[in-house]
């Protein structure tokens, strides 16, 4: 009777283990986090200096379980500053990995594009949007030739990529790819992440900056050297006149 | 001295509160710069090169100075700035009691300096320059009391720090040259031209150059022995080849930008140097008597007609402004309308210039013309100092028919 009994424990335990481990697939959790992710972007702010703003939606027991990176792709047009995105450290709980130097003083024309690994804390959020705020800043771009006042930067929409530590099946994620990135933002080991293909693809984001007027290079060039021979003229003239001599 | 006092307790107060600030809030009192200095220190603790911190475009005595900022307080450079600052104002009040002045009078004008919230808010935010016009001030005060080695010495040092001191170095020739005496009877061109070439051969001016060219050479060896080529570009060759092509105080900052990629950029490069260049001639000709009056008008011209300006350039004749005003025979009111002058022209400029950055419309047009507006406007306040300078030497002021 104790025997059946026991028996019987045994069985219903194992059961809905059973069922447990069924319905807690990491894999399938994964897919289902995926599918039910959302991501919007948003450019704010004036002028050179501009900030993107990117908010992650996810469902909220994936927080403590799945890791995620944002990977932007920037145009040559614009730079990250590395010392300013340093020194706001602390404000931010957001980590960000950069793909090469940034010189902050080159024009658009002399530099690439680049590419920045962003990484948002998870730890202290149990529910509610991610949202990651990058300040970024437009470079100096050639001078138009045709009297054009603007140019126009493209900024894609940056890449959502998620990973859990349970599931290593990535390949059974279809149709969203599976791409190597690193892991943390220490960049010391690479890792599968498979990239969210969203369904309404979020457009690039355009904004235009000033461009100078190369169509007026003569009459600037000649503007500023007359005024600066004028100038320089008058004051030879004031210091030799009021020169001071021996007596 | 009480003046020193206070302006001594001023700035360690504005230290204090910019750690404070510092630490509260999201905008730093701190300069970017000091923690570039710091950084570059820090790597110097560990062996390193203070290159590798990148931007630290300075010499590397500088990080070496600051390395206790490392072992000691994070405040130690600060410090060391504003008490440079401090003996700044000193100096200063002791070139004007050198140069006749009653102490009381030359007080007034040293705590023009002292008291004055620009270079106070400019060290304690952590900018070197102070060191820079506590070493030229020294440079003018032991020339001024004819301690040639010790004024070459820190001539020498100030090269070292920053290229600019260098243009002192024709004035300086100048008033330590030695003309004989004039033949009778008047003399042919080329004579009197190789009588003044020779005046320059003489035992004070030789002394000064080898002096001051040995401090400057022996540091630079020493530091290339140390660091490289990267000592080299990142200290001087950078700073000499910069084409920075942002907006910018300079009356060449449109015509640089719409030429930089141009087979005329290097051609237009060398019509900005030249005005640049024969002014700095032309006002070491006419004033080297006054190497104080000289060395002003010679920074002022230079960042005036500089092809790149910014305001931490305006620091480098201001320091030698309180040494010059006494001789100025200028009403206070007219004075204050020159300052006004000038302040208007900076913000006739800063104006499109927050619209371009800040909010991103195309005034480009008008940052170019109010950055002439600028220069037309600092000749006519030099014009006026140039007019109005009548110090009471021994010197004739040429008599204008």
């Amino acid at each position: 009777m104790y025997l059946v009994l026991f028996a019987l424990l045994v069985f219903s335990t194992c059961h809905c283990l059973d069922n447990n481990e069924e319905n807690q697939d990491p894999c399938g959790l994964l897919r289902q986090w995926i599918e039910t992710s959302s991501m919007s972007v948003d450019l704010n702010k004036e002028g050179y200096h501009r900030e993107l703003t990117t908010t992650v939606e996810l469902s909220p027991d994936a927080f403590s379980n799945v890791r995620v990176l944002l990977v932007y792709r920037w145009p040559r047009g614009v730079y990250v500053d590395p010392f300013q995105l340093a020194s706001m450290s602390a404000q931010r709980d957001w980590q960000i990995l950069l793909d090469s130097a940034i010189d902050l003083e080159l024009p658009a024309h002399q530099t690439s594009g680049f590419v920045t690994f962003v990484y948002p804390g998870l730890s202290k959020l149990t529910s509610g949007p991610l949202k990651v705020t990058i300040p970024v800043h437009g470079r100096y771009h050639m001078p138009s030739s045709d009297g054009e006042a603007f140019t126009f930067i493209t900024i894609e929409a940056p890449e959502l990529l998620l990973r859990t530590e349970t599931c290593t099946r990535l390949s059974s994620l279809e149709p969203h790819a599976v791409v190597n990135a690193p892991c943390t933002v220490n960049n010391l080991t690479t890792c599968g992440w498979v990239q969210i293909q969203q369904n309404q693809m979020i457009g690039p984001i355009s904004f235009q900056i000033p461009v100078g007027d190369g169509s007026l290079v003569v009459p600037v060039c000649g503007g500023t050297l007359l005024i600066t021979l004028i100038c320089c003229v008058a004051l030879t003239k004031y210091m030799w006149k009021h020169r001071i001599v021996d007596a | 001295r009480d003046s020193r006092v206070c302006a001594l307790s001023l700035r360690l107060f504005l230290i204090a509160y910019g750690q404070y600030q510092d630490s509260r809030m999201e905008v730093k009192y701190t300069d970017i710069d000091y923690h570039v200095f710091t950084d570059a220190a820090s790597f110097i603790t560990q062996g390193e090169s203070p290159y590798n911190r990148s931007t630290y475009r300075y010499t590397p005595l500088l990080a070496w100075l600051l390395t206790p900022n490392v072992y000691f307080t994070a405040v130690f450079g600060k410090i060391l700035f504003v008490v440079c600052d401090v003996l700044s104002g000193m100096i200063i009040y002791r070139i004007l009691c050198l140069q006749g002045l009653q102490s009381e009078t030359a007080c007034r004008f040293s705590s023009l300096w002292l008291l004055n919230p620009l270079p106070m808010g400019v060290s304690s935010r952590g900018n070197a320059e102070s060191i820079l016009s506590a070493l030229v001030l020294s440079t003018l005060l032991c020339m001024e009391t004819r301690r040639l080695t010790l004024a070459a010495l820190f001539y020498g040092l100030s090269v070292h720090m920053k290229i600019y001191p260098v243009t002192y170095a024709l004035p300086i020739a100048l008033s330590l040259h030695r003309s004989a005496p004039t033949a009778e009877g008047g003399e042919r061109r080329w004579k009197s031209l190789i009588r003044f070439i020779r005046g320059f051969f003489n035992k004070d001016l030789l002394l000064f150059a080898s002096v001051a060219g040995g401090v400057f050479c022996s540091l630079s060896a020493l530091f290339y022995h140390m660091y490289g080529w990267e000592f080299l570009y990142e200290t001087y060759l950078y700073h000499l080849t910069r084409r920075d092509i942002r907006h910018n105080f300079s009356p060449y900052f449109y015509m640089l930008y719409l030429t930089a990629d141009s087979r005329w950029s290097c051609l237009l490069g060398l019509a900005a140097f030249l005005p640049q260049l024969s002014l700095l001639c032309v006002a070491s000709l006419a004033f080297h008597r006054h190497l104080a009056f000289t060395c002003f008008l010679h920074t002022a011209i230079f960042v005036s007609f500089n092809k790149v300006c910014t305001s931490q350039y305006f620091l480098w004749y201001l320091c030698l402004l309180p040494l010059i005003l006494p001789h100025l025979h200028l009403s206070v009111r007219e004075g204050l309308m020159l300052l006004l002058l000038w302040f208007s022209a900076q913000a006739l400029w800063l104006g499109p210039a927050y619209l371009l950055e800040f909010k991103g419309l195309n005034t480009f047009l008008w940052v170019w013309m109010a950055g002439l507006l600028f220069l037309i406007i600092n000749c006519f306040i030099l014009i006026t100092l140039v007019v109005h300078y009548k110090p009471a030497h021994n010197t004739q002021r040429l008599k204008v028919e």
